[in-house]
């Protein structure tokens, strides 16, 4: 096992080296000068210069690649031109209510889908069946904000059950703090509860039609047990491969759904710091959610590894 | 000695395989609504000065925020245009982002890939490490980034949603050269001294369209999405040009007094997305039953 956490972990590196590459080439894709498009045109001549001498830009692109890459190594991702704090101060304010954010949407991803999904297979062509597909694919084709506004409008307008906006942190105040991330998580959860019911319901239907099903079944195991004990088991597997490729998604989704519900989340940095071009932090928080991501992956890789053995061994 | 290989005309056979695909296609239980919505938009977009009762961009302040009636199908919004217009005018935009953007990425995905499964060694190494650079940022945060830089616009979106798919198509086809070189109708060309490229247009092209078709299909109604979510950011179609996205986002203000704003593109977008997937599904069924869900 460790021996494959090392072949990963080195199989990233070139990948890493690339994402900085591209991180480091979005300043320079902007059409015109980058600091006329940070900066408003009224803001004085000398200052633009102190700007662009700072960032490194009157320098040769190999020499600025080599001095920002320099800084990287040594934690130093930039600093946000809107207010003059580093990019990893920016972050660190921000993560937690994006975690927690994440957490709770899981949760209520897998709290909905197990059941759908395994009784979805269980009774295929039921009622519940296509109760369970139909879930699956109204989440898959609605989009996130649209979700977030249907939910804004029954609880927030016309029930009054749940704040539509805001963020109290559940470490602090408990209650107020769930009731502040309940809608945000029901969005995002929602969108992902619809792959997870999707992939476990058709991944238990294969598993179902397995010979080790109907031995399970002849030697008179319980329905109920055969589902828990050999069916889920094996149908679990896609459902991780799945999870890992929805991460993107997730990640996404977060940013909408913190954009929608005012949450002061990383995606909602992101969205912020596009809005106010300032570069440096989106170059920053870009690269920090790029190399989350990558690590996310391998660790869902990983995970891979250990719900199957076979894996393992190859 | 110089052969000469000529690509023989379809074969009755081959014809006949070709219509029973689109038999097959129009057999899945919804891919006739599928394809019904697609149409339908398709000529809404094409149509949209005959279909809209009113220019999408025309304020009337007299009749700000009406409910939906016959004058205003889907009501009208905050400074009194017509909703069911600019949702018309709209449609034009969510087609021209979603199919713009993959055309975009399977052209230059399929060729880069293309390159890679032909080129092997380390051009293929390079290429496909790039690609792995791309997919390693969240499609939406990639393409957010990207609009950042490019600009707010539908080109820019076009161009920035291109960008995120390209990855996925690239991968597919370096996948089908690498497994369609091996096969030995290949090998029998080169043995008959066919040079690449025609190795490359008659046996690889050919034989790796479907799983390409039906990876695009499906990825339409996605970038379809995605280019609403960016303009619900404000990064894609600026107002006043409708866009369903930035409709949604400027109707979001009006939810308790006014939730057609919302509703009405909310609902087109919804209707869409899902009758682009029954085709992509019914496409994908029809080309290869294995991959059947």
């Amino acid at each position: 096992m460790g021996l494959l956490i090392l072949r990963r972990l080195i199989a990233t590196i070139p990948v890493l080296l690339l994402v900085t590459a591209g991180v480091f080439a979005l300043i320079h894709l902007t059409p015109g000068d980058p600091i006329d498009a940070m900066m408003a045109e009224s803001v004085d001549d000398s200052v633009k210069r102190q700007l662009r001498s700072e960032l490194g830009l009157d320098r040769p692109l190999h020499l600025q690649y080599a001095t920002w890459m320099g800084r990287l190594l040594q934690g130093d991702l930039g600093r946000s031109i809107r207010n003059q704090e580093p990019v990893i101060d920016n972050v660190g304010r921000r993560i937690k209510p994006s975690l927690q954010l994440a957490g709770f949407a899981m949760a209520i991803s897998l709290l909905v889908a197990t059941p759908i999904g395994i009784l979805s297979a269980a009774r295929r062509n039921s009622t519940l069946d296509r109760f369970g597909t139909s879930f699956a694919l109204f989440g898959i084709c609605m989009p996130n904000f649209l979700i977030a506004l249907l939910l804004i409008f029954l609880f927030g307008v016309t029930l009054r059950w749940l704040p539509i906006s805001g963020y109290v942190d559940p470490m602090e105040e408990f209650w107020d703090g769930i009731r502040s991330l309940a809608l945000p998580a029901i969005t995002l959860g929602l969108a992902l509860a619809a792959v997870i019911t999707r992939t476990l319901r058709s991944s238990m239907l294969e598993a179902l039609s397995e010979d080790y099903i109907r031995t399970a079944r002849a030697k008179g195991l319980s329905e109920g047990a055969v589902i828990r004990a050999h069916a889920l088991k094996n149908a679990l597997i896609p459902v991780v491969t799945v999870l890992g490729l929805q991460l993107g998604t997730l990640i996404g989704g977060a940013v909408i759904t913190e954009y929608v519900f005012a949450l002061p989340g990383v995606g909602r940095l992101v969205v912020d710091a596009v809005f106010a071009r300032d570069y440096p932090l989106v170059q920053g928080v870009v690269l920090l959610i790029a190399v989350g991501f990558i690590l996310s992956n391998l660790m869902v890789d990983l995970l891979y590894g250990w719900i199957d053995p076979r894996i393992r061994h190859r | 000695m110089a052969t000469i290989l000529v690509a023989p005309a379809p074969s009755p056979s081959v014809r006949a395989r070709r219509f029973s695909t689109l038999r097959r296609a129009a057999r899945a239980r919804l891919a006739p609504f599928g394809a019904a919505v697609m149409l339908l938009a398709i000529m809404v977009a094409l149509l949209a000065p005959v279909v809209a009762p009113y220019s999408p961009l025309k304020q009337n302040l007299d009749r700000t925020l009406a409910r939906p009636d016959w004058a205003h199908l889907m009501g009208t919004d905050n400074v009194g245009r017509d909703v069911f217009s600019r949702v018309v005018y709209g449609t034009r935009v969510s087609l021209v982002a979603g199919f713009g953007s993959v055309v975009i990425a399977v052209l230059v995905g399929g060729l880069l890939g293309l390159l890679a499964g032909y080129a092997g060694g380390r051009v293929d190494n390079l290429l496909m490490r790039v690609m792995d650079a791309v997919l390693s940022f969240p499609p939406l945060v990639l393409a957010l980034a990207l609009g950042a830089v490019l600009g707010a616009g539908l080109t820019g979106v076009v161009i920035a949603l291109g960008v995120v798919y390209t990855p996925t198509f690239a991968r597919l086809m370096r996948g089908q050269v690498l497994s369609i070189t091996a096969r030995e109708y290949v090998d029998a060309a080169r043995a008959l001294g066919a040079p690449g490229w025609r190795i490359a247009w008659s046996h690889v092209l050919p034989n790796a369209t479907a799983p390409i078709v039906v990876q695009a299909s499906l990825s339409v109604a996605f970038a379809i999405l995605a280019e609403a979510s960016l303009s619900f950011l404000g990064l894609g179609i600026q107002p006043p040009a409708a866009s369903w996205g930035s409709m949604i986002n400027a109707g979001r203000g009006y939810l308790q007094q006014a939730p057609w704003i919302v509703f009405g593109p909310g609902a087109a977008l919804f209707i869409t997305v899902v009758g682009l997937n029954f085709v992509g599904d019914a496409i994908r069924d029809a080309l290869d039953p294995r991959l059947r869900a």
